[in-house]
């Protein structure tokens, strides 16, 4: 179970030390990361999180069609993890 | 109940992936076309979350992944989607294989009746076709190439890494039909050159009525395919209607866990082989397909002194198997893909086939052999 949280602490990290993942952003995720027991029967998000911040991209909606995710898919996730 | 033998015509569902569909089904219903509340938006988070782990079996971008209803669409969507490419560019040559399945033979007949000229390649006794017919049959007008990754009668994998090569240089659209290898042999299905790849949720432990046709880009143009439906522009406009996101999320589960489990699938699948491959051979069968092409999950055997009809009757309390495919099952043909690979007719109304996974429980085999020798008699 804990795989895909030690999946997403190691994306965000590599997002926020490497790319443009901005700090507001890396710090909510981390909390989930690091908190599994929480966020138990969420697995699913958290899943969808891992992917929106392996894909996280600051000018996703730019352009004709959006590929990639930006804070505001990553915001709502994280807005659902906390429902 | 017998233990169920027949998973290349469809496998049991995963547990993960039922609970996926059940969750998009009771809970999470929102209609994934209608982004204007949460109820879509999660929808249509779900759908993209289940296209990213598709594209990730095949390495593509995940807009390269059409969704449709199952492989035979795909298949459907692949070649007949190219007629009208084909038309306007005059190339109308064809080239398929003798042991494609029916959603690939069927549209290909649909393509002569439309002015195209189909050739179909003939298969070697190993059940694989030869790569070199297939250089030999290319011309300039040839259109498109279907080629199935794994027979689903055999098991037999086909030399796609040698078509890739074949076809580096030639601008010819490529369709596989992965219909039972997507998943398992995982590998073959990364190759760039492959345009066109048809998928099944139901053959990767996922749910029925659900697929994919993977359609890679090439600077960022799909191939040039027109929907055969119209009505909604959805999935980029080559598959319209409203997406079945509790299928789609189901998929996606069932994608993922084809990578994630994969060297433990196979193993379960290759100690089982072990125990099919010695029960039969004590009977003396004999093996249809090269065992060294063959997947670990599927053994398709002629059983000399003993009908596949009465031998699927015998075993029925004890195992549940099948003679041929299950598209054709029904219509009591002679098996085209054994026939191809130049069986007598006899030893095709010999032959069974046995598909099992890493969710299928222990045989028990002495009974099985026990059954098998008494019919014999």
């Amino acid at each position: 179970m804990n795989d895909i949280f030690r999946e997403l602490e190691k994306v965000t990290a590599l997002q926020y030390d490497h790319h443009d993942l901005p700090k507001w952003l890396a710090d909510p995720i981390l909390m989930v990361a690091r908190n599994p027991a929480d966020y138990q029967g969420k697995e699913y998000l958290v899943e969808i999180l891992v992917t929106q911040v392996r894909e996280y991209d600051v000018y996703a909606e730019a352009g004709c069609c959006k590929w990639a995710y930006d804070h505001e898919d990553i915001k709502r996730t994280l807005r659902w993890l906390e429902e | 109940m017998a233990i169920y033998l027949d998973c290349n015509a469809t496998t049991p569902v995963e547990p993960s992936v039922a609970s996926m569909v059940v969750r998009f089904l009771e809970k999470d219903f929102g209609n994934a076309a209608s982004p204007i509340h949460d109820y879509g938006v999660f929808a249509l988070t779900a759908v993209e979350h289940a296209r990213g782990q598709m594209a990730e079996v095949v390495r593509v971008r995940r807009d390269e992944v059409i969704f449709t209803s199952g492989a035979t669409e795909s298949n459907n969507l692949a070649i007949l989607g190219l007629a009208e490419a084909g038309m306007k560019s005059g190339r109308r040559h064809l080239i398929t294989t003798a042991i494609e399945h029916k959603s690939v033979l069927e549209p290909f007949d649909e393509m002569v009746r439309l002015g195209f000229e189909v050739q179909i390649l003939p298969v070697q006794s190993d059940g694989r076709f030869d790569p070199q017919r297939l250089a030999d049959a290319l011309r300039p007008d040839t259109l498109l190439i279907s080629t199935m990754q794994v027979n689903n009668e055999t098991g037999v994998l086909q030399p796609l890494s040698e078509v890739g090569d074949i076809l580096s240089n030639h601008a010819i659209w490529w369709h596989v039909d992965a219909a039972q290898g997507f998943g398992k042999e995982i590998e073959q299905l990364r190759h760039p050159r492959i345009d066109l790849i048809s998928i099944s949720g139901h053959k990767i432990y996922g749910p029925k009525g659900v697929g994919a046709l993977i359609a890679r880009k090439h600077d960022r143009q799909f191939p040039p395919l027109r929907p055969l439906m119209f009505g909604g522009g959805q999935e980029q406009g080559l598959r319209p209607g409203t997406l079945p996101v509790p299928l789609i999320a189901g998929l996606g589960e069932a994608a993922k866990l084809t990578v994630r489990n994969h060297n433990e699938r196979i193993a379960k699948c290759r100690a089982f082989r072990k125990k099919v491959l010695a029960t039969f051979s004590a009977l003396g069968a004999e093996q249809n397909g090269a065992e060294d092409c063959t997947l670990p999950h599927v053994l398709n055997v002629s059983l000399p002194g003993i009908n596949s009809e009465q031998a699927i009757k015998a075993l029925k309390n004890v195992i549940a198997l099948s003679s041929t495919s299950a598209c054709t099952s029904h219509t009591h043909t002679p098996s085209h893909v054994l026939t191809a690979m130049g069986l007598s007719s006899k030893k095709v109304e010999q032959s069974i086939r046995l598909s099992w996974c890493h969710l299928t429980p222990e045989v028990d085999w002495p009974e099985v052999e026990t059954i098998l020798r008494r019919l014999r008699r």
